[in-house]
């Protein structure tokens, strides 16, 4: 038997990886289970977890081993990691060409898609087709507006809550308990009806998309796609999973920026995050609320889309560091299995419900106590004159401070107003605006205090606080005085 | 399992890992969280050409260099279980994305075998692949298989027994 291949890794010819490698190879004195070389490929990449048992294991030459590290890097353009890649996938191609023969000419279809979906040119045309039918016809209009009609419509209004009210009003005779259970903000009437009738349609529609798109192996093609355009907001394309996500729950994608690998790309992406990323629930309930008026939506989703390029661009420009650097290797496109996709979903739409069935509860409690103790009138009292301010009625005021209770809470409270008749689609988009802007949900608010810590949460809140305002007090004043109607 | 000799099976997601590792171990299988973390790894005893071997089923990696916590698991087994036999698992239609991660097992001085998988999905594709010569560049034994249907597993089990104790084979 021949002796096993050895991959030479060349680089730049004044201190080629091989040199580097040479040397670490030479200070290393333990056993790791793993080759010296391979070791040396390792730290070269800042490996952190190798980097820690060579650190405790070579206390005498840890120093002189980060020295070679260091002054290899220095000789590189690209990042190392992408470096050895590059060469590594050459050794593979040379291998693969004399081993591999194709007996039809034909490019798979599989192979044609992966390269269509990388390439700018036809990749964004490919995004915009699985974001307009992903989310806007699947969870927009099939999930918010069908289903939705259906559950929201016919079986609350229509059976339930009639049912509740009535029952209610016969067996309880204190008017305050009536209204915890069965008011306009009471547990059945807004807690449950929201959580079962808006919610979990939109958010179990949109982990089924969510569910396709990580198993047929779009999500790393759309990383390397939008890799370049993230880099100048200070991101890179790993953070195209979290963003995604935050589509679904921006708190739990909040969670997920924990796997981002710098600190500045964490919190960039956190104060996006907070910003100006809808997640489903509001985006389902924001997406029906402007159904047939295509102009409106393009309208909010130009505005939202501006704001998240324009925030990010600045942060990125105030906060110091490096440009994060990104590689890849990105798996094959798959056909997603059906199996799959339902345990994911169900399991995902299952530690959903658990996490903000309780939420929703409390939060009708909260509403209420704020309601017979008169505290929540003080501080809707407070909001009415932003809220007149982007030309909005007083009865959108209550919205916002529902919407800090549950994000899409306050997108539904809209749903409900618009119901009744009492807005003009410009009043329509600049409310969507405002709310899509305006703060994150109290669960996303606690985990950014997790995450993030006190300090910078709140600063974060405050400026949402304000720009979400701001611009929707900027797009009223345009489209007032452009006399636009929607 | 103390005085076993250890079978580790690797590879990328969906290359029929899962399948070989049933074709070979039957009845006994362990599947536990690896400690810390919430990653399953399966676990099982094999008979082959009379001896016993304790088989693992690694969770799905590209690289050594791993960015999920199922390749940082699939590492560590790797590094702290120091296996006797490393069975890499291949996609025979995709070598162009397989063969970095052989490439790195063999950098990195495990006893490696390949396992040339899905041959007939391959063939299907018209693509085939000399694997005697790919044998010869990579410097390692490819045994040519379809999980399956069980195509390839003799040859597997001769090779696996052939393959001599690995005291003599690890770096």
């Amino acid at each position: 038997m021949e002796q096993p291949l050895k991959t030479e890794y060349r680089g730049p010819v004044e201190y080629s990886v091989e040199i580097a490698l040479e040397k670490i190879g030479n200070l290393l004195t333990q056993s790791y289970g793993l080759s010296k070389r391979t070791i040396g490929l390792l730290l070269l990449q800042d490996d952190r977890e190798i980097a820690e048992l060579v650190g405790k294991k070579e206390l005498d030459h840890l120093a002189q081993i980060e020295e070679i590290i260091r002054d290899a890097k220095i000789h590189y353009s690209y990042p190392v990691e992408y470096e050895i890649a590059m060469e590594r996938q050459e050794e593979v191609r040379r291998i693969a060409s004399r081993v591999v023969r194709k007996k039809r000419g034909k490019e798979p279809f599989a192979e044609t898609l992966s390269r269509l979906t990388m390439n700018p040119v036809t990749g964004i045309p490919i995004l915009f087709l699985v974001l307009y039918v992903g989310l806007y016809k699947f969870v927009g209009a099939f999930g918010a507006g069908t289903v939705v009609n259906f559950l929201e419509g016919t079986v609350f209004e229509g059976h339930i809550n009639p049912y509740v009210i009535k029952i209610v009003s016969l067996i309880i005779p204190w008017n305050a308990i009536r209204e915890l259970i069965a008011g306009q903000y009471g547990l059945v009437t807004l807690g449950v009806r929201y959580a079962v009738a808006l919610i979990l349609p939109i958010v179990t529609l949109f982990f089924i998309v969510f569910a396709v798109i990580e198993d047929s192996g779009y999500l790393p093609r759309l990383a390397m796609l939008i890799d370049r355009s993230f880099k100048k907001i200070g991101l890179s394309g790993r953070a195209v999973i979290p963003m995604v996500l935050g589509l679904g729950c921006a708190t739990m994608a909040t969670m997920v920026t924990r796997t981002l690998p710098t600190k500045r790309e964490r919190l960039i992406s956190t104060m996006l995050l907070s910003l100006a990323v809808p997640c489903s629930a509001q985006l389902g309930v924001i997406l029906a609320l402007l159904e047939g008026r295509p102009h409106a939506v393009l309208l909010w989703g130009g505005v939202i889309g501006l704001v998240f390029l324009f925030i990010g661009y600045l942060t990125a420009k105030i906060l110091p560091g490096e440009r994060p650097s990104f590689y890849m290797e990105v798996p094959p496109l798959r056909m997603p299995q059906l199996y799959n996709i339902i345990v994911k979903t169900y399991g995902r739409v299952k530690w959903y419900f658990k996490e903000i069935m309780p939420l929703f509860l409390l939060a009708s409690v909260i509403i209420w106590i704020g309601q017979i103790t008169r505290t929540f009138d003080l501080v809707i009292a407070l909001l009415r004159a932003p809220v007149s301010w982007i030309g909005l009625p007083d009865e959108a005021a209550p919205i916002f401070l529902f919407g800090f209770f549950r994000r899409d809470y306050g997108a539904a409270g809209l749903f409900d107003l618009n119901k009744a008749g009492a807005l003009s689609g410009v009043q329509l988009v600049v409310a969507s605006i405002a709310l899509t802007l305006f703060l994150p949900c109290i669960a996303q608010f606690l985990m950014n205090i997790k995450e993030r810590g006190l300090k910078t949460a709140l600063g974060i809140t405050f400026f949402v606080l304000f720009f979400s305002f701001t611009v929707a007090f900027a797009v009223n004043f345009v489209l007032g005085n452009l006399g636009v109607t929607l | 399992m103390k005085n076993m000799k250890k079978i580790a099976i690797v590879g990328s997601p969906n290359v029929g890992k899962s399948v070989l590792f049933g074709n070979l171990t039957g009845r006994y299988v362990i599947v536990s969280n690896y400690p810390g973390t919430t990653v399953e790894v399966t676990r099982g005893v094999a008979k082959i050409g009379g001896e016993e071997f304790e088989i693992t089923d690694t969770p799905g990696m590209y690289s050594l260099l791993p960015i999920t916590e199922e390749e940082s698991v699939a590492r560590r087994i790797l590094i702290q279980e120091k296996p006797d036999i490393v069975l890499h698992v291949i996609d025979a239609k995709n070598l162009e994305r397989m063969l970095p991660l052989t490439l790195q097992i063999i950098e990195a001085g495990m006893p490696t075998m390949l396992v040339l998988n899905m041959l007939d999905e391959a063939a299907a594709a018209g693509i085939e692949v000399d694997s005697a010569l790919l044998g010869k560049e990579l410097g390692i034994s490819v045994i040519r298989t379809v999980c399956t249907d069980g195509t390839g597993m003799e040859e597997l089990r001769k090779r696996i027994t052939a393959y001599g104790t690995a005291s003599e084979n690890r770096v």
